[in-house]
């Protein structure tokens, strides 16, 4: 279950599966709080993000064993069992909001009629297959989807730049250090991505700067992010936060649409294409780390079971999208704080462990 | 049981193990003894049988022994026996049994001759430029085609038996110093393993070779062609031969092999990697074409451009059937037609064509059964599968699938279906080869060889995704600049 991944895998798996839940609707929301310093929260969260990660990969770099491993023999089964099972549900909440987000995309934005849930039900399909699959699965896939991510960020960016007004985006700063702090906080759900690198602790081989390698990807690829928040409010300035998916409105204005359809269709369904997967990351680690304490024979056991929690939860909560979004925004980021920056900045603390008994299969 | 130095006793044994009719028993004398020849009539070549059989018989002077009859008769392919059964096994196979009274052993010539194809090009692979040689059911002009491109001792042929009944020769065939242990060990045990009535083609083992997990796409490589199968030998693959069958089988399989067809080897670089994209292209368009059509047309309307939109509007007023009925309808059409036409003799086969295309296809147009765009769209996502034949099966039934869900939940479902593709595909493997390598995981320097098809000079390295034990391909040296 454990096959090393390559430093290479590392990287791309941040390149194609970071950037990509945060286009749908966090550049609205953050349009909201911040106005024209929307992009400003993004960069902060980005080297919340990044600093976190540095730490964590410093952990990798002293560690043989992976993360569970590492907990048991700092703490001991028990309360290593306790922290694994935080963690899972932890990652079950950080997947809740995208996978909702990403099923009122699909409803309302990809197709013209037929609206209902149902149509995003084939998603849990993808989830459950992959949280069968080895973590290499990941380190393959990433292989490739980082090309769909970076060809579909690059139309869009290219369909939208030429009607982005930059001086919309100044003076830098003018909505205070309080909108740009808030912002950043509420967004906490949809970054965090730095939690990821717990699980190649002990999973992956370093190779030469292995650790700068993955850092700067992680920070190119956070800063297409905050690039995307520009051109985001440079196009629609004082409306921006009533575009709820920023993605399918960036490039609509384009002539060339007018002329070809909707070209900008390929690159979103390429994004979307990668946002399968992404959606798919948090679920898998908490999978993989329920599998961990309780060691079922049976491994479709648990991801059956979290799968279908998730559809029961999201016709549960079908008509209560607002509701959801205004808890996770207000009353979780301080979790999300915890869980995802600090606990794993903690990491570097643990007393270093060696002697691994991970396979070292070709990944 | 032994061969006894009773002639009568060796007779009767045999006679009631070889009870079949195209079995002769041929009783001679060998100087002062009497002899007997064992053979199936229908498999030796009966020449031979006279010059190195009987005609030393009858010269033979005195009582024989064991030293001189081995030493009175000479052939290439001569053997002592000393049971009963290995002897009867030696007669089924085609070779001829000398039984001498008074010596306690057989010997076994193989002299086997029986009619064959000739060596021409094969149908499924034909090229412009290149070889144009083709394997033939005989294993032993097999291994001599193999055998003419690679003469080194490192060329290794292990031959065993499979099949209770049909006892065929399977030959292992790989190159000593490049193929991985490993990988030969793993190739033996699955041989090994196969017990079967009978292996008829190449086929039966491939599917023993390949792993039990279900799957549509296939695991073991295959090919009709000396040329191909030594390049592929040459990687670190290990191939095995089957008496019979004209396909040898490779393994290592890669999925990115069935992109690379022989002609991209004996021409230009750039023109080899232009048909490897459009071929890639091709394959794309066959599997998501209909399906995105069909989607297109029944939930996102917005895909398609206006003019072409009122075009398609225009063409489907008044047929009866929806998109996606159409399609599949159509799509049905195109495959009866299809298997007809493989089924059919080869003149028969054209006259389906013709009425499959152009008469089916235009009067269910002019009937309003199904519209022009969807006829069309059909047509080339069938012609595109072609481009890439030796993935035509796996493909089409991906097609089906697509198709199915692009009419029932449209684009969403779409993306849906190609990422537990490229799950099924990332994960699946070929004795331990993944099967998208060099992409996934990525292999930059395996690249030089993918839809990149770089100068022969620069791939100086085996693809390391075989697990082979010599990368090296070209030597360092100023001979190779």
């Amino acid at each position: 279950m454990t096959n090393q991944l390559k430093t290479r895998q590392i990287c791309l798996f941040f390149l194609a599966f970071m950037p990509i839940t945060k286009l749908f609707m966090l550049p609205s929301l953050m349009a909201e709080y911040a106005r024209q310093d929307m992009w400003l929260c993004a960069l902060c969260n980005l080297a919340l993000d990044g600093l976190t990660l540095a730490l964590v990969l410093y952990t990798c770099k002293k560690n043989d064993k992976d993360f569970y491993g590492l907990l048991v023999d700092n703490f001991g089964k028990t309360l290593a069992n306790i922290i694994v099972v935080i963690y899972a549900v932890y990652f079950l909440l950080k997947a809740f909001l995208p996978i909702q987000e990403q099923k009122e995309f699909v409803k309302l934005s990809l197709y013209i009629n037929m609206p209902t849930d149902l149509l995003f039900l084939p998603f849990f399909i993808v989830s459950f297959y992959l949280c069968i699959k080895p973590l290499r699965v990941f380190g393959r896939v990433s292989d490739i989807t980082w090309f769909f991510t970076l060809f579909g960020f690059l139309l869009l960016v290219f369909l939208s730049v030429a009607n982005v007004d930059w001086g919309a985006v100044l003076p830098v700063g003018a909505n205070g250090l309080t909108s740009i702090t808030n912002g950043a906080f509420r967004a906490l759900n949809w970054w965090g991505d730095c939690a990821y690198a717990l699980f190649f602790i002990g999973n992956f081989r370093h190779g030469k700067k292995a650790n700068a390698k993955i850092l700067l990807t992680f920070l190119a690829s956070g800063l297409t992010v905050v690039f995307a928040m520009m051109i985001f409010w440079g196009t629609f300035t004082s409306i921006a936060f009533r575009q709820k998916f920023a993605m399918t409105e960036l490039s609509k204005y384009t002539t060339v649409i007018n002329n070809v359809g909707r070209f900008d269709y390929v690159g979103i369904l390429f994004i979307l294409f990668s946002c399968v997967f992404s959606l798919s990351i948090p679920i898998y680690f908490a999978c993989n780390l329920l599998q961990r304490v309780f060691n079922l024979k049976k491994r479709w056991i648990i991801p059956l079971l979290v799968n279908g929690l998730f559809i029961f939860l999201m016709l549960l909560l079908n008509q209560k999208m607002n509701t959801v979004t205004r808890f996770f925004v207000t009353v979780m980021p301080i979790v999300f704080l915890i869980m995802g920056n600090l606990l794993p900045a903690l990491t570097v603390l643990l007393k270093p462990t060696q002697g691994g008994e991970n396979e070292k299969t070709n990944a | 049981m032994k061969i006894s130095t009773s002639l009568k006793q060796n007779e009767q044994l045999l006679r009631q193990t070889l009870v079949s009719s195209d079995i002769s028993f041929t009783p001679l004398k060998i100087g002062d003894s009497d002899g007997l020849v064992v053979f199936a009539k229908d498999l030796v070549d009966k020449e031979m049988l006279g010059q190195l059989i009987m005609r030393p018989a009858f010269s033979f002077k005195g009582e024989p022994n064991g030293e001189s009859l081995v030493q009175a008769f000479f052939s290439p392919e001569k053997e002592q026996i000393d049971n009963i059964k290995d002897t009867a096994n030696e007669v089924v196979f085609g070779n001829v049994v000398l039984l001498c009274d008074g010596v306690d052993f057989a010997l076994s010539f193989g002299i086997k001759k029986f009619e064959q194809r000739a060596i021409m090009e094969p149908p499924t692979s034909t090229v412009i430029k290149g070889p144009r040689e083709g394997f033939v059911e005989s294993l032993p002009v097999n291994l001599s085609l193999i055998r003419r491109r690679i003469k080194s001792p490192h060329l290794i042929f292990e031959s065993s038996q499979v099949g209770r009944f049909s006892q065929t020769t399977v030959c292992l065939c790989y190159i000593d110093n490049v193929a991985s242990g490993k990988l030969v060990k793993k190739v033996k045990k699955k041989l090994k393993a196969i017990n079967i009535d009978a292996v008829l083609d190449s086929s039966y083992v491939a599917k023993y070779l390949s792993d039990a997990r279900p799957t549509v796409f296939k695991r073991v490589g295959n090919t009709e062609k000396p040329d191909i199968l030594v390049a592929k030998i040459l990687e670190g693959r290990v191939a095995v031969l089957v008496d019979g069958s004209p396909i040898a089988l490779t393994v290592p399989y890669l999925l990115i092999e069935d992109f690379q067809s022989p002609s991209d080897y004996y021409n230009s670089s750039y023109s080899a990697t232009i048909a490897r994209f459009i071929r890639l292209i091709s394959v794309i368009l066959a599997l998501l074409l209909p399906a995105l059509f069909v989607s297109a047309e029944l939930f996102h309307l917005q895909l398609i451009p206006l003019s072409f939109l009122l075009t398609i509007v225009k063409s489907i007023k008044g047929i009866p059937l929806s998109p996606s009925y159409e399609m599949f309808f159509t799509f049905l059409i195109f495959e009866i037609l299809n298997e007809a036409s493989v089924r059919m003799p080869r003149y028969v086969g054209m006259v389906v064509s013709i009425v499959g295309g152009l008469v089916l296809g235009e009067t269910a147009v002019n009937a309003g059964i199904i519209s022009p765009p969807t006829l069309m769209i059909i047509a080339l996502s069938g012609i595109c599968l072609y481009t890439v034949p030796e993935l035509e099966q796996p493909l089409s039934f991906i097609r089906l699938f697509f198709l199915i869900i692009g009419g029932s939940i449209g684009v969403y479902g779409l993306v849906i279906a190609v990422a537990i593709l490229l799950i099924h595909l990332t994960t699946a493997e070929s004795f331990g080869a993944p099967l998208l390598a060099p992409f996934s995981p990525l292999i930059k320097k395996d690249l030089k060889d993918s839809f990149y098809k770089g100068f022969l000079t620069e791939e100086n390295s085996r693809p390391s995704s075989l697990g082979n034990k010599n990368k090296r391909r070209i030597s360092k040296g100023e001979n190779n600049k």
